[in-house]
């Protein structure tokens, strides 16, 4: 910051990630090699950390694993204990939670589409250069990006790292005056998040369609947020307890990220896997606003990606205002869950993708062993095969031009970055 | 949510990431015995975050982990508003922190009346709950000069020229 002299600051230094993101290609005879792209921490302390903790703890201390989507960390390790403990949480406190999850939803994307993704299409560098040009439109991203901090403000007791999450369920559960309150502040937002899709459905989308098998949890009556079953595009499911056996991680040499194989083969976890499996379960609103999109049943091209969370967002609102007009406070805001030795498995839907999380617990009532499988370490092959696709295409270009052009894809997918990658570091290797 | 008070304290970091966790550490001491006309705010450095912490404010100070190269772990950097560095485009929303709040504020003014950043040198940024002992070391003094700035801030609040 105020260096001087020989001293120089890392543009990543005041960046919230930590690390570094490097994509390394290898070019050889005019052919792209190999793709290596260095993003991704693996929660691998956490997992070490949770050994020997008490069975409550998860919850809270995995939520530190990311800032921006604590409320997916908190609700897949419950899901995980409560399963391990043979508890199910039903009524009014699963309500809370789907509640709590839809803020989650909302605010991380409407954070990607106004602050990241939108820029790209529209020719700006970034969103500060957008604003400067079109500054209600970055405006009422913000306000629907507050909308749902305003519902993890309530539900979850605050924003970052909510406090009011326990195993069960709930502290606290709030009053109907209170949700009352936050529905005025969400019904805004829903024509917001409309006018939204609205536009981002008019950008120009380059052609690309993406063959790699696509997964999501499904449930028979809803879109799947905060529980539910895994389930491909191609039809194939299975239970969460045989979630290992199918999704294999393997380590690479280039990352210390673990990649994961679903059945042996590359395939993707996100919006576009959530929205090719659940499609049918939107609700009217959001149904109507995708077919106004043109989003058919099924969206395979990674651009459009950007469209189907805006769809979300249309969604995640309207389920907020339908779950507040049904609420009724609960007789107890939590279950009780008392520590019984076994294997649990849990996965809900993060923003980013599928996140999945198995504990053992012991006769002690400690975690003897955790874990976690994060969308990004699921989705990794998959980006990087896609980006191989996309630089040998345009290998013609400069290392600058084609730099943007690999961030731009990247952003398609919102990865974790929990390595501080401000910038993606890209080294093309041309022999 | 704007600023309530007058002056904000906003930590930035996270306590699982060793030196990381500087800024939730100063927040700690702080809120241990915190001054009047203060609000305190822990966050991970979102942008927007950010700008709902210090929007209506009329100081806020901000305190972050900062890596350089060469390091000095526990060099404490004060630093005002245009000696921020820029960087190039966040490949992902968990990319984005202090500079692009800044710009964003700057483009929808939405700043405080003035903006104090420290940024605090970190030795390691790994995993763990610790801060090394160089950055531990750096506390007392950072906790003095935060002080400071609040107590300067209240003399000019009472500075009709100001």
């Amino acid at each position: 910051m105020s260096h001087r002299g020989s001293r120089q600051l890392q543009v990543s230094g005041l960046a919230r990630v930590e690390g570094e993101g490097a994509l390394h290609v290898s070019v050889r005879d005019g052919r792209v090699q190999r793709v290596a792209m260095r993003i991704y921490e693996p929660p691998r302390f956490f997992e070490a950390f949770l050994r020997g903790r008490a069975f409550t703890e998860p919850p809270d201390i995995t939520a530190r694993i990311c800032g921006i989507c604590p409320v997916a960390y908190q609700l897949s390790a419950c899901n995980a204990i409560e399963d391990a403990c043979g508890v199910s949480v039903g009524g009014q406190v699963a309500a809370l939670r789907r509640l709590l999850y839809c803020g989650e939803w909302i605010s991380s994307h409407a954070l990607h589409i106004y602050l990241l993704h939108a820029p790209d299409f529209l020719g700006y560098p970034d969103a500060i250069t957008l604003a400067r040009d079109h500054r209600e439109i970055v405006e009422r991203g913000l306000a629907l990006k507050k909308a749902g901090n305003a519902i993890l403000d309530l539900v979850g007791g605050r924003a970052i790292h909510p406090v009011n999450v326990r195993l069960g369920g709930f502290y606290r559960a709030p009053t109907r005056a209170e949700l009352a309150g936050l529905a005025e502040r969400l019904r805004p937002a829903l024509d917001a998040a409309i006018a939204t899709t609205q536009w981002v459905s008019t950008f120009d989308f380059p052609d690309l369609e993406l063959d790699h098998e696509l997964l999501a949890l499904h449930e028979p009556d809803r879109y799947a947020i905060e529980s539910g079953t895994p389930r491909t595009a191609s039809g194939a499911d299975w239970p969460l307890a045989d979630y290992p056996t199918h999704v294999v991680e393997q380590q690479v040499p280039h990352s210390t990220a673990l990649h994961a194989r679903l059945d042996g083969a590359e395939f993707l976890t996100g919006p576009l896997a959530r929205y090719a499996v659940n499609s049918a379960t939107l609700s009217p609103t959001a149904r109507q606003v995708a077919a106004d999109a043109g989003l058919g049943a099924v969206c395979r091209n990674p651009f459009r990606s950007i469209v189907v969370r805006a769809v979300e967002v249309v969604y995640a609102l309207d389920e907020a205002l339908r779950l507040i007009d049904g609420y009724e406070p609960p007789e107890e805001s939590f279950v009780d869950v008392a520590a019984r030795p076994g294997v649990g498995h849990g996965a809900t839907e993060a923003p980013r993708g599928l996140l999945y999380h198995r504990y053992a617990i012991d006769a002690a009532g400690l975690i003897s062993s955790a874990d976690i499988v994060p969308p990004t370490a699921q989705n990794q092959a998959a980006i990087e095969t896609d980006l191989a696709r996309l630089v040998q295409a345009n290998l013609h270009l400069d290392d600058h031009t084609l730099t943007g052009l690999c961030e731009q894809a990247i952003r398609n997918y919102d990865p974790c970055i929990s390595c501080s990658a401000h910038f993606l570091e890209l080294t093309v290797d041309r022999r | 949510m704007n600023a309530t008070n007058d002056v904000v304290v906003i930590a930035i970091g996270n306590p699982y990431r060793r030196d990381d966790g500087v800024g939730p550490a100063l927040a700690e001491r702080l809120a241990a015995r915190q001054p009047s006309g203060v609000d305190i705010e822990v966050l991970d450095g979102e942008p927007t975050r950010l700008l709902d912490a210090w929007t209506g404010a009329r100081l806020a100070i901000v305190i972050d982990a900062v890596l350089c190269q060469p390091a000095q772990p526990g060099r404490i950097h004060r630093t005002r508003l245009d000696d921020l560095p820029t960087g190039r485009p966040a490949a992902s929303s968990h990319g984005m922190g202090i500079p692009e709040a800044v710009a964003l504020g700057t483009v929808l003014d939405r700043l405080p009346r003035r903006l104090i950043v420290y940024a605090v040198e970190a030795a390691d940024i790994g995993f763990g709950t610790d801060l090394t002992p160089e950055v531990a070391a750096a506390l007392p003094a950072l906790l003095d000069a935060v002080r400071a700035d609040i107590a300067d801030d209240v003399g000019r609040s009472d500075d009709p020229e100001d």
